[in-house]
This record gives structure tokens, C-alpha cells and sequence, in this order.
């Protein structure tokens, strides 16, 4: 509801705007914030709001009635005198004290007031018809399905191999909705996950639309992902690297072991088949360990004695073939 | 002395309605209509952009062509605009080393 808002506001017009300003600032935010344009679930709230403010604003009379009444004006009888309507406000305010809001009876007034009550409020709930329902085409067109909406969904590399539980938060009718949502294990970048019927609401009963979650994969600090391939790096010692070795590597599954072969240079890939995320539909990725030679910043002495010694008695140039 | 505050790359309500072929009154009815930019200067006189001559064209062209109601011809003015920045980007991401 916008009830809560100032209708000049939600138009985003200044009080005192023309009828063209406000038809203008109304088909601009329309045109941006239609469900069929815009899909964002935040989007269909902001929509009736602006439908509603527009509604209002537009017809001159409505818009003076407004202006003097505040949001409340519907619950005002049409013959009621503004400047009579503020006096009984200020006078209400004055007896009811801090309880309650003006206008909503239970409080009496002050000797001096002049006003019957039972005039003021005699529209009350019942002065609702007026210019009718609201705008917008369910009037000629009966039962319209809701439009489908699509909202990101971040989820971490460990999450989409495992699969998961996950709240989200959307903006909705009546504010904020939490949603459970199912993460099957395997998903990736860019995968839909359908929620039927979470999408915009129909009317008059008709279906609502599905709500779409766009998965983001969130990034990683060891990982890199590409497809449902893992990318990995893999810190090897210079000895590790030449003699060989087998390494222990962290992978979303658990521990696994890396048998690093002999002869290993920095950038070679060595492939661990079937630890990428998995595939409800075929073969699970790789993941791709690559090799990254790491020395130690600072040598002990006898490590220096040593790499000396294997400096003198190598024949191995590394840019002999280039 | 007087000076007067006008911006020369900007056309008023009368220059930009001649040159665009059509009636003040229908102009000014475009702006309320939100589909083509004006701005308001103190004094409440319109002042248009030349850019918005080529969208007064692709108006009437939509409007004859295709009986397009002004309220969609927003909608498809929005949208065209929309595809255009889309197909930039898309053009942008497939450039090598872009």
C-alpha cells in the first residue's frame, strides 16, 4: 500500500506541479516500472503505487481533496469543508491527547467547537465509491495472469557443489517476503531455478506469474570456475616440483590427494577428473590444479650452501629453446 | 540594457515545432505525454534539445506506420533505446580483448 507515502512523492513532482507534469512523470515511471518491462519483484509494488498516486493526482478534484484531506481523504465526505475538517483535526489532537489518530471518533470535543462529529464522519467507509475501483484494464479484461519475475540469487562455490537451503529476501506485496529456496547440488553461473507461482500476482484470482532466481556464482579465494571446471593453484617447493611429490588439495568434496609428477614447471595443469562441481545430467567437471613454483623469500644458510652447489652442477638452462 | 537568457543549442516551443512540421499544441502534448524531452526554464517556456527532432520522426513514423497510440509509442521508445545500449554492450563483450 502506499498509504505510508506522500503520493507527490512517489511521482517524484513537486506539490505544486502542473496536471502536465504529473501525466508526464506518471507515463515515464509506467513505462519503466510495468511488470512485462521491468521484472524486477520490487518492480509490480512500485507499479500500483505510481498507478495509485496517478490515479489520485490526476483528476483535479481528487488531487484538492487530497491536498487538504492527507492520505485519509476517501474516509472524508465529498461535502465535507476543508478549512471545517482542520479545526476538527487540531481540536481532536487537542482532547485525544497521544492516543490515537484524529478522526477515527472516540474522543469528544472541546466546548467551544462548533462542528458535529457525526457530519464529519458520516462518510466514513462509506464514501469509498466514488470514482469507483482503480484504474487498470482487470475492469474490461476480467481475470489477467501475473507477470513472471527474475531476482539474483548469490551462491557460493561450496553451496552449488553440495547443494543448499537458502533465504531470499524480495520486495512484495505487503513488504519484504522471505522465501526457502532448494539449491540443487550442481547448479551454475547463469542457471534459472524456476519458483512457481512467486511471481507477480494475477488479478482477480487469476494465476500469479513464476519467480525466477538467476544463480550467481559468488567468487572465490581458492577457486576459479569456468563451466563446472574448478581452477585451482597449486604451490609447489622448486625440489617438489623436480622430484615429484604428492600434495594434499582442499577441493569443495573434501581433501584429495595430487600425485605431482617429476619435472613439473609453474603453469602446468594437472587434472583431477570428476572433482569439478557436479552434473545432475552427465559427467561432474575437473579440477584443474595449476602448478605455481614458490620460493622462500629467505634462504638459511644451508639451504643457500645447497641451491649453490646444485647452481654449479646443473646444465639446465630454462631459456635455452625459446 | 537587457540581456536575454537563452540557450542557443537549445531550440524554444515555436523554432522546434516548425522544424519538426507540427503543431505547438501537439508538442507540448508530447512532453505531458512523456515521450520526448524538454526541459522548464523559471518561466515555464519548454526548450528542446536538437537531438529530440530524430525522435519527433521515429514518433510520427510509429504513429503512421504501425497505429501505434502515443502510450505505446513511449513504451517502444524505451524499448528501442533499451535494444540499443544491449546491442552496444553485446558488440563490446565480443571485440577481442574487450
Amino acid at each position: 500500500m502506499a498509504a505510508d507515502r506522500d503520493f507527490y512523492q512517489i511521482l517524484g513532482v513537486p506539490r505544486e506541479a502542473s496536471q502536465d507534469d504529473i501525466q508526464r512523470a506518471y507515463r515515464r515511471l509506467a513505462r519503466t516500472h510495468h511488470p512485462d518491462v521491468n521484472n524486477d519483484p520490487a518492480a509490480e509494488e512500485r507499479f500500483k503505487d505510481i498507478s495509485e498516486a496517478y490515479d489520485v493526482l490526476s483528476d483535479p478534484q481528487t488531487r484538492r481533496r487530497y491536498d487538504a484531506f492527507g492520505p485519509d481523504f476517501r474516509q472524508v465526505s465529498e461535502d465535507v469543508d476543508p478549512e471545517a475538517w482542520r479545526r476538527a483535526q487540531a481540536g481532536a489532537r487537542a482532547t485525544a491527547g497521544a492516543g490515537g489518530r484524529a478522526g477515527r471518533g472516540g474522543f469528544g470535543f472541546g466546548a467551544g467547537d462548533e462542528i458535529d462529529l457525526d457530519d464529519l464522519l458520516g462518510g466514513l467507509f462509506g464514501a469509498r465509491g466514488g470514482r469507483g475501483g482503480r484504474r487498470g484494464a482487470s475492469r474490461d479484461w476480467g481475470p489477467i495472469p501475473g507477470a513472471d519475475q527474475t531476482a539474483d540469487i548469490e551462491v557460493s562455490i561450496e553451496e552449488a557443489y553440495h547443494g543448499a537451503r537458502k533465504t531470499v529476501s524480495l520486495a512484495g506485496p505487503g513488504g519484504t517476503r522471505n522465501l526457502q529456496v532448494t539449491i540443487p547440488p550442481g547448479v551454475t553461473d547463469g542457471q534459472r531455478i524456476r519458483l512457481t507461482g512467486q511471481g507477480g500476482r494475477g488479478s482477480d484470482g487469476a494465476r500469479p506469474g513464476d519467480l525466477y532466481l538467476v544463480v550467481q556464482i559468488a567468487p572465490h579465494r581458492t577457486y576459479r570456475l569456468e563451466g563446472r571446471d574448478l581452477h585451482a593453484d597449486l604451490r609447489l617447493a622448486p625440489w617438489e616440483a623436480a622430484l615429484g611429490t604428492s600434495v594434499a588439495l582442499a577441493t569443495p568434496g573434501g581433501e584429495a590427494k595430487v600425485k605431482v609428477p617429476p619435472g613439473t614447471s609453474s603453469g602446468r595443469r594437472l587434472r583431477l577428473r570428476g572433482r569439478g562441481l557436479p552434473n545432475p545430467r552427465g559427467k561432474p567437471g575437473d579440477l584443474l590444479a595449476e602448478a605455481k613454483i614458490v620460493v622462500p623469500a629467505q634462504l638459511s644458510e644451508a639451504e643457500r650452501e645447497l641451491f649453490e652447489q646444485l647452481a654449479a652442477a646443473a646444465d639446465f638452462d630454462p631459456r635455452r629453446n625459446q | 540594457m537587457t540581456y536575454a537568457l537563452v540557450r542557443p543549442n537549445e531550440l524554444d516551443l515555436g523554432a522546434f515545432a516548425a522544424a519538426a512540421g507540427l503543431h505547438p499544441e501537439l508538442v507540448r502534448r508530447l512532453v505531458a505525454l512523456g515521450i520526448i524531452d524538454a526541459s522548464c526554464d523559471c518561466s515555464g517556456d519548454l526548450w528542446f534539445a536538437p537531438g529530440q527532432l530524430a525522435v519527433v520522426a521515429r514518433i510520427q513514423r510509429l504513429r503512421a506506420g504501425l497505429g501505434l497510440n502515443y502510450a505505446s509509442i513511449g513504451l517502444v521508445l524505451d524499448l528501442l533505446d533499451r535494444i540499443t545500449a544491449l546491442e552496444a554492450a553485446l558488440q563490446r563483450a565480443r571485440r577481442p580483448g574487450g
